[in-house]
């Protein structure tokens, strides 16, 4: 009960933080996200992600407390509280899924293989999509960085 | 096994505000949920497995996550002094704009 309680939570901080129009508002949810999220792993006794999370997430925070508050557009019109009401609302129908269904069992009929064995092993899949995703960014900067210099030469 | 679906709803909602936000700051909340949906699923998966391995592995995730952080929030305030918004289509509207009357040029 309590798993799907925080997952309420942590979808509706997710739906606000994005969709809120004031970005200081967004990231005062997104507060509340990272917060659902440490609980989260209170609840499934990993304590040390907990406080990890929180203290990355506070240094995150508080960096992008700043830059929105100096950076950030200011928007023309306020957020309503009917479109507040709005957005909580479809947070709520968007966790639905994550309370109701569940994946668990075996892969296949005749598997013996477990769906979370399965899913740990091919783990080192994440490292080479996130290493290739860096790589890209890694790319991207160095070709405008080239093209600024040639630019400059010219 | 309940956090699969979590984190794969968070992180359809990553993506989703990933190709519909405009801000830049919209833009990299997005990519922070993405990492928090890859963060709980993978920490989750471990500790139900009962791999301790998962929460030390945790590290090298944010410490992935906070470079990422870093390069986009110093692009942001590159991007958002040189151009004076944070909103990309103002941005890209400039740069069309500057490219069309340097061909007039």
């Amino acid at each position: 009960m309590i798993f799907e309680v925080l997952a309420v939570g942590l979808i509706i901080s997710a739906v606000l933080a994005l969709f809120l129009e004031e970005v200081i508002y967004s990231v005062a949810a997104l507060a509340g996200t990272f917060f659902f999220v440490a609980l989260i792993f209170v609840e499934y006794n990993a304590i040390f992600a907990a406080i990890f999370t929180f203290a990355a997430g506070v240094g995150t925070l508080a960096v992008l407390f700043l830059s929105g508050e100096m950076l950030g557009d200011k928007p023309v019109n306020k957020t309503s509280p009917k479109r507040v009401g709005i957005l909580i609302g479809a947070g709520a129908v968007l966790s639905l899924p994550a309370i109701f269904f569940s994946v668990s069992g075996s892969i296949s009929a005749d598997s013996n293989i477990m769906f979370g064995d399965a899913l740990w092993n091919v783990r080192g899949l994440d490292v080479v999509l996130q290493a290739l995703v860096i790589l890209t960014i890694a790319l991207g900067i160095a070709v405008v960085l080239h093209e600024k210099k040639r630019k400059g030469g010219q | 096994m309940d956090f699969v679906i979590l984190s794969l709803v968070m992180l359809a909602i990553g993506i989703y505000g990933l190709l519909t936000n405009r801000q830049l700051i919209k833009v990299f909340i997005s990519v922070e949920l993405i990492a928090v949906a890859a963060t709980l699923n993978f920490v989750m998966l471990a500790s139900v497995m009962g791999v301790g391995l998962g929460q030390a592995f945790l590290i090298l995730a944010f410490s992935t996550d906070t470079a990422v952080s870093g390069v986009i929030l110093a692009l942001l305030v590159v991007v958002s002094r040189k151009y004076g918004t944070s909103d990309i289509s103002k941005i890209l509207q400039t740069i069309k704009d500057k490219d069309e009357s340097e061909d007039e040029a």
